[in-house]
């Protein structure tokens, strides 16, 4: 496995757990799969059709997202939209990434010594 | 039919029916958005839909994360029990079976190829019955199980840990070489019960068969269901982990299913053909008085009293 392989898995596990926040807090204001990831491309937080689709799903399933179908347009879209526990939850994990930054720019001798 | 169809095809196959609608709406739409961009940005159409699709990436692993159900026979913590469960059984069964065959086939007077024959079939007939059934039941157990006990019984914490969860004494548990034991007795029974309906050896040049036709046509096939039960509920047992007092009073229940019908049989003496003894020349070798079927009795009573007292002497034992 050589660095650029490396670097990618890695970039992928930390992206993970980013995601879920990301899809929480940009869906406070509605929007279908397609358009989510353009925007979250958009604001420096990108990540892959295969892997937001699904997470849809799930996030939808434990209560975090509601959906409703658009039809009106030329093709039919489903929308998703940020639930008020899925809004409080994304709070609370910010709060905790913020958390976390700071903590490892402590143990890197960085910007918060 | 597009690549956009083929590749939608593959997801929808293995996503759960009642999905399948929303998922492939949702997944249509979307493919055509990210086409209409990559046209509009000028790429040739068919280099454009390939382009979409593989990036949405392999349609069936797509499909494992949209349905979000296990996709696996049996998964990683059961197969190890599975392994050993099969292994055992078939290490067991299947010279078994074969030997049996070959002796039935002897004691009817057939010839060496006849003999050869009948313990191949029986080898195959017993790899497939014993694979065939302990997959059957533990791949229901990976769907149906609520999972807590088992995965526990097998070792795998599952959610909180608690000092509850620390192993119970050994003599309370019923570990897998238990269940193996178990169900070497339950799967040798039903093995010699059907062996024995097929013995009828040639007797001063006609065919005897040993046992009396009640028995081959209703008990036997009762007796053989039975053990079935129990086999299974012996697996569950074990799943469980551990013997409570209402398991070992349904296991009490199944063995006395068994026991008795095969207790009444004997000492009414209506296990055997009489036509059977007649021709060996021991013409109360059935009799319900005759030493064989008393000897039958004394060791029904015997296993059927020990393995019900034992369950339940496990049983308080895990109460501790």
């Amino acid at each position: 496995m050589d660095e650029t392989e490396l670097l990618a898995l890695h970039l992928q596990e930390l992206r993970r757990g980013t995601v879920v926040v990301a899809c929480l807090l940009a869906l406070r204001t509605p929007d279908y799969g397609y358009a989510l990831l353009r925007r979250l491309d958009d604001a420096g937080v990108p990540s892959d059709a295969n892997t937001i689709y699904p997470l849809l799903r799930r996030l939808e399933e434990r209560g975090l997202l509601t959906s409703a179908w658009d039809t009106g347009e030329s093709r039919p879209r489903k929308f998703y939209r940020t639930s008020d526990a899925g809004s409080a939850l994304a709070d609370r994990l910010l709060v905790e990434m913020d958390r976390l930054t700071s903590g490892l720019h402590a143990l890197t001798g960085g910007p918060d010594r | 039919m597009t690549l956009t169809d083929r590749y939608l095809g593959v997801v929808l196959s293995a996503v759960p029916r009642a999905q399948r609608p929303d998922v492939e709406r949702e997944l249509r739409s979307s493919i055509a958005d990210a086409l209409d961009d990559r046209l509009a940005a000028g790429e040739p159409p068919e280099a454009a839909e390939a382009a979409v699709l593989e990036g949405l990436g392999d349609p069936a692993a797509l499909a494992t994360r949209l349905s979000d159900r296990p996709t696996s026979l049996i998964g990683p913590e059961l197969f190890p029990a599975w392994r050993q469960v099969t292994g055992s059984l078939l290490a067991v069964v299947v010279p078994l079976l074969a030997i049996l065959l070959a002796v039935v086939a002897a004691a009817n007077g057939e010839g060496l190829t006849e003999m050869v024959g009948a313990a191949i079939g029986g080898a195959f007939q017993a790899l497939l019955q014993v694979v065939f059934w302990t997959t059957l039941v533990f791949a229901a157990v990976e769907r149906f199980d609520t999972g807590r006990d088992a995965h526990q019984a097998l070792g795998v914490p599952m959610g909180r840990w608690t000092v509850d969860r620390l192993p119970v004494p050994a003599s309370a548990r019923m570990g897998a070489s238990d269940l193996v034991g178990e169900l070497l007795s339950s799967i040798g029974c039903i093995i010699g019960l059907a062996v024995l309906t097929q013995v009828a050896p040639v007797i001063d040049g006609r065919q005897v068969p040993l046992l009396a036709p009640t028995m081959v046509s209703f008990w036997v096939p009762v007796l053989i269901v039975v053990l079935a039960v129990l086999a299974v509920f012996q697996v569950v047992v074990y799943m469980a982990g551990r013997w409570t007092m209402r398991r070992a009073t349904i296991h009490a229940l199944l063995q006395l299913a068994f026991s008795v019908p095969v207790l009444v049989l004997a000492l009414e003496g209506r296990i055997l053909d009489p036509a059977f003894g007649a021709a060996i020349r021991v013409p109360d070798l059935g009799a319900g008085d005759g030493w064989l079927m008393i000897s039958i009795a004394v060791i029904v009573v015997a296993v059927t009293a020990w393995d019900i007292l034992d369950a339940f002497r496990r049983a308080r034992r895990a109460v501790v």
